[in-house]
């Protein structure tokens, strides 16, 4: 059930079969089938989750009811509304189940708790967090300076598993663009070589 | 908009069980209904469904499945039974809300089984150490649960816990079916809250009650 989890704990600092034991204490397991709101707009994202299995997509909702995606996440990645789960703010986000899922949640209670007591889990936690703040990095400089094309040969390169996972509509929506867009710049790169 | 919560009722058929899942069958909730008669179980539910198509519940299989999806699990058991089901979702249930209703009743209902020094409650989070047990429910009759005014007055549940953001869930999920919640205090509370129930089973034999009947805290 926790295995996944541990194997990328593990990766980042090591533990022992007694750390183990004890982080497992604060962990939620939770099923989530397709479809199904890990988190809705508007209420406080109380946990983050971390992917044993599954696929889940965040995204927000435009004026005029349209779907920007904003993250995905496959097995061995965390997703939550940071912001709201940090600050304990309505989140902005939507986040659902993209296929049913297995799922390992950290409440703010037991997040907060592990800072406190553990070392190992604060440095977890801080490489987490530079992973993530890296990726984004990458993505918001793609995103902003880079054309379509390379865009999508850079996010492919980057995200590869994703790529061949996730409905092509729902990449372009990751991409910003539409999936026609997508579509013309896929064939345009098949069309180069 | 708000999340719907997955809320396991483990012994849904019982009289407790079934009338908590008609009335949360009602709120934001989704429900999952385990039983062992699962001919009971999914005729509960179609029930259910026929009064409002549009509620959330369905049938499970098995306790830990349904205990692996929830995020509130509530054992609607006679207290006999807690042990050999706490046993089944005791990984699941980490970290989540398990809510005791029961009333460790001798046969007679005459007293209770459990030693004054503790309750079927704290048995339970003994048994469960990572989850967050709460007492409530077990002051009210499953017949009030239809009605949960009496005599003008809407009926009390009292509310006993260790965690208060898992006190403050429990007591929405009261509100949003119609009772009052009126949190007593920590878990070891659960033993005046059984003993609540004991004395109040004892009135309504007495006095014909008719099995209607429920805790009231008058004050201004
Ligand atoms: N009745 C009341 O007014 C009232 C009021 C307050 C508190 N309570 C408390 O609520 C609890 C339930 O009372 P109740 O009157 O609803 O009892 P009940 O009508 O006998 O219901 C018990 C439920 O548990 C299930 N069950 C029994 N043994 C089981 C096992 N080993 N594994 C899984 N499921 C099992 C039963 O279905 P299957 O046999 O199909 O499994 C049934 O769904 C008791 O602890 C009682 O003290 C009752």
């Amino acid at each position: 059930m926790y295995d996944l989890f541990f194997r990328k704990f593990n990766e980042k600092v090591a533990l022992t079969a007694e750390e183990e034991a004890f982080v497992k204490q604060y962990l939620t397991p939770k099923k989530l089938r397709r479809k199904q709101y890990f988190l809705q707009e508007g209420d406080v994202c109380k946990s983050i989750c971390f992917v044993e299995k599954g696929a889940l997509r965040a995204y927000v909702l435009d004026e005029t009811g349209d779907e920007h995606i904003t993250a995905f996440a496959l097995e061995g990645w965390t997703l939550g509304d940071l912001y709201s789960f940090i600050k304990a703010e309505p989140a902005t986000w939507n986040i659902d189940a993209l296929e049913d899922c297995e799922l390992i949640l950290l409440s703010k209670q037991a997040h907060d708790e592990l800072l406190q007591t553990m070392p190992k889990y604060e440095t977890y936690i801080r490489l987490l967090m530079t992973d993530a703040y890296m990726a984004l990095q990458r993505r918001t400089t793609y995103m902003i300076s880079l054309p379509l094309e390379e865009r999508y040969l850079a996010f492919n390169q980057m995200y590869p598993t994703l790529f061949q996972r996730i409905p092509q509509h729902m990449i372009a929506s990751f991409m910003g663009l539409s999936a026609e867009t997508l579509s013309r710049v896929r064939s345009r790169i098949s069309n180069r070589k | 908009m708000s999340t719907k919560q997955t809320i396991a009722i483990i012994g849904a058929t019982g009289n407790m069980g079934s009338g908590i899942a008609k009335s949360l069958s009602k709120t934001n909730n989704r429900l999952l209904l385990f039983a062992q008669h699962t001919d009971k179980v999914k005729s509960l539910v179609e029930d259910i469904k026929k009064g409002n198509p549009a509620a959330e519940v369905e049938a499970m299989e098995c306790p830990t499945n349904a205990s692996w999806e929830a995020d509130i699990i509530l054992l609607a058991l006679p207290y006999a039974a807690e042990k050999e089901i706490a046993a089944k979702i005791k990984e699941v249930a980490n970290q989540k809300i398990v809510i005791s209703i029961s009333n460790p009743l001798n046969e007679t209902y005459s007293g209770l089984v459990t030693s004054p020094d503790t309750s079927a409650a704290e048995h339970l989070q003994q048994l469960l150490p990572n989850s967050k047990v709460v007492k409530a429910f077990n002051t009210v009759f499953a017949a009030d649960f239809a009605n949960t005014i009496i005599d003008g007055k809407q009926i009390d549940t009292l509310i006993a816990g260790n965690d208060a953001q898992s006190l403050d869930t429990v007591s929405a999920l009261a509100k949003a079916i119609g009772l009052n919640p009126l949190v007593a205090g920590e878990l070891p509370w659960s033993r005046t809250l059984e003993n609540m129930a004991l004395l109040l089973i004892q009135l309504t034999m007495k006095y014909n009650y008719n099995w209607v009947a429920g805790w009231k805290v008058l004050h201004n």
